[in-house]
């Protein structure tokens, strides 16, 4: 299959929407990109000197649907640093293609973003978890089905065949847990900072508990539906990651509750306070 | 008629009269040969190469490493028909796409189908450069090229996939090894979708599972080769550690450059054991 037309507007359109975006930027060169999920999205209200852009106004940029996901990109200094952060995400159960829910990952590597952090609302499968732990990505499982990168491979973008050995970076690990154990949430308590392998899964049905069972012996510690496709894209496009979830209910096969989307949100909001000094500390931190 | 009014069976058929078309040579043995080892090809006697942008239906292959031809001829006297360059599910071809060219193989005559893939070791008593028998597969591409309304004329509704690698053909294939004083694991094939690599969590999660080596290929061709009733015998070339075994990143160059280092032993296996076939 020579390269489509399709194909080709797809990167011709991650340009558009950047330099749409670029337009309104002025002088502002983020180099962090900042994915915020489920409850989490507060974060972006922290950001100085901010421009916000929605994401209707930006060409070729689909909507999001999820309650709880803002729309828009909110560009500033978070800790001093240029930062992009989405405050609002794409996700394969809306029925966009993996190809749309990754969209926005190339067009702030087409900005010059070259280190991301993103985020999720998860569910906790390792008995060590609690409600309302964050737990840092050391690696992850694509049980979603789709992979962004399927059809013609676009060589501006990254190679064929991309390397997932080290999708979650462990230099940006390694600085993430010697930051954690300096951070503490309103109640003076002493961040916990959880490290595993997240599932991605596509939803949105949450899972059966015989699924959890099953996730959980094949090696996932905690269970979403965002997340993988982004990170496959990032590593295509050479981008370093740093993942956190936050563990908002407990999925674990054999003593699973009826779980709402309302819960959730709820726990995401307590955590919220630990969740947003971790990653201002990373941004303060960490290198490109 | 517009192609998407066309039967399967019809579409088949054009392609397999353009074949016939081309050469006399009616092959019994087909041939699917994965990254590196396309120079099979050089060795095939009487060997009319046919593009496949001539033939009626055939999709074009996009991958480095990969051409794009059909060579009809003979190795150690027996006919074949050998697929230079294949197509990947990655390359966002339908199964039924990808697999189109064993129907085509079905209907010229083939009875017996020999896949070849390059592939990561899950096993970790596996090193690169071994090469490995197929005893079995996993198809966790995620997809099925038999979905869709059955053409009976093509095969039966649910395909049994008990003995998907014969094994006849595998105890053929380990005493053609040993007579030649080559080294032949044998193990269960993962197919995947791709096209990134497999995260370490993955692996172990393959390992946990009962895969051996994995890879992006073969699976949907053997689903389609046992619906058509071909026999099939599979060998993977383990071109590198998949990810987590070792700790270094994973790249095709590596990928390529193994197979380059064993080309010589698969190709002599290969070429001993197709007019046993």
């Amino acid at each position: 299959m020579s390269t489509t037309a399709a194909e080709k507007a797809y990167l011709e359109q991650i340009r558009e929407a950047a330099s749409y975006i670029a337009g309104r930027l002025g002088d502002r060169k983020p180099q962090f990109g900042l994915v915020l999920g489920s409850g989490l999205g507060d974060l972006a209200e922290q950001v100085a000197e901010a421009v916000s852009i929605a994401y209707d106004d930006i060409p070729h940029f689909p909507v999001s649907t999820v309650e709880g996901h803002a729309g828009r990109f909110v560009v500033g200094l978070l800790e001093g640093k240029p930062v992009i952060v989405m405050q609002g995400r794409f996700h394969y159960y809306e029925g966009y293609s993996m190809k749309k829910v990754v969209f926005p990952i190339y067009v702030m590597r087409e900005l010059g973003v070259r280190s991301l952090v993103i985020t999720n609302a998860a569910g906790g499968m390792n008995r060590g978890f609690k409600a309302g732990d964050l737990m840092l990505i050391s690696d992850h499982i694509n049980m979603t089905g789709g992979n962004p990168l399927i059809g013609p491979n676009h060589p501006e973008l990254g190679v064929r065949f991309p390397d997932m050995s080290e999708a979650y970076s462990r230099a940006y690990r390694k600085l993430a847990k010697e930051l954690a154990a300096e951070v503490k949430g309103e109640d003076g308590e002493a961040l916990k900072l959880q490290e595993g392998v997240y599932c991605g899964i596509s939803g949105p049905a949450y899972m059966t508990p015989a699924e959890l069972t099953m996730l959980a012996r094949l090696g996932g510690d905690a269970v979403g539906m965002s997340t993988v496709g982004e990170v496959v894209a990032a590593s295509h496009g050479g981008m370093k990651v740093l993942g956190i979830s936050c563990i908002t209910d407990m999925a674990i096969g054999e003593e699973l509750e009826p779980l709402t989307h309302e819960q959730v949100v709820a726990v995401a909001n307590r955590t919220k306070p630990k969740f947003q000094a971790l990653v201002k500390a990373f941004v303060r931190e960490a290198a490109e | 008629m517009a192609e998407a009014q066309q039967t399967w069976a019809q579409r088949i058929d054009e392609a397999k009269e353009y074949i016939w078309s081309r050469t006399k040579v009616r092959p019994q043995v087909g041939l699917i040969l994965g990254s590196g080892l396309g120079v099979l090809a050089d060795s095939i006697e009487e060997a009319e190469v046919i593009p496949y942008g001539d033939i009626p239906h055939f999709p074009v292959s996009t991958v480095e490493g990969h051409a794009g031809e059909l060579v009809v001829g003979k190795v150690g006297g027996r006919p074949v028909l050998m697929m230079k360059g294949r197509f990947h599910m990655y390359e966002g071809y339908a199964g039924q796409m990808v697999s189109f060219p064993v129907r085509v193989m079905k209907a010229i005559g083939v009875e017996t189908l020999l896949v070849t893939n390059a592939a990561g070791g899950i096993n970790e008593e596996y090193a690169p450069g071994d090469l490995m028998l197929i005893r079995d597969h996993l198809n966790m591409t995620n997809n099925n090229p038999l979905i869709g309304p059955n053409e009976p004329d093509l095969g039966v509704r649910f395909p049994d996939m008990s003995e998907a690698y014969s094994k006849k053909l595998r105890a053929l294939a380990r005493e053609t090894a040993e007579s030649r004083g080559i080294q032949l694991r044998e193990g269960v094939y993962v197919g995947l979708m791709g096209p990134s690599y497999e995260t370490p969590a993955e692996i172990r999660m393959f390992r946990m599972l009962g895969g051996d080596a994995v890879g992006m290929s073969t699976v949907p061709e053997v689903i389609v080769a046992r619906h058509a009733g071909l026999q099939v015998l599979g060998i993977s070339c383990i071109t590198n550690m998949a990810a987590g075994i070792l700790d270094q990143p994973l790249n095709h160059q590596e990928v390529m450059d193994t197979a380059e280092r064993v080309k010589s032993t698969f190709l002599q296996l290969v070429k001993d054991l197709i007019p046993k076939l």
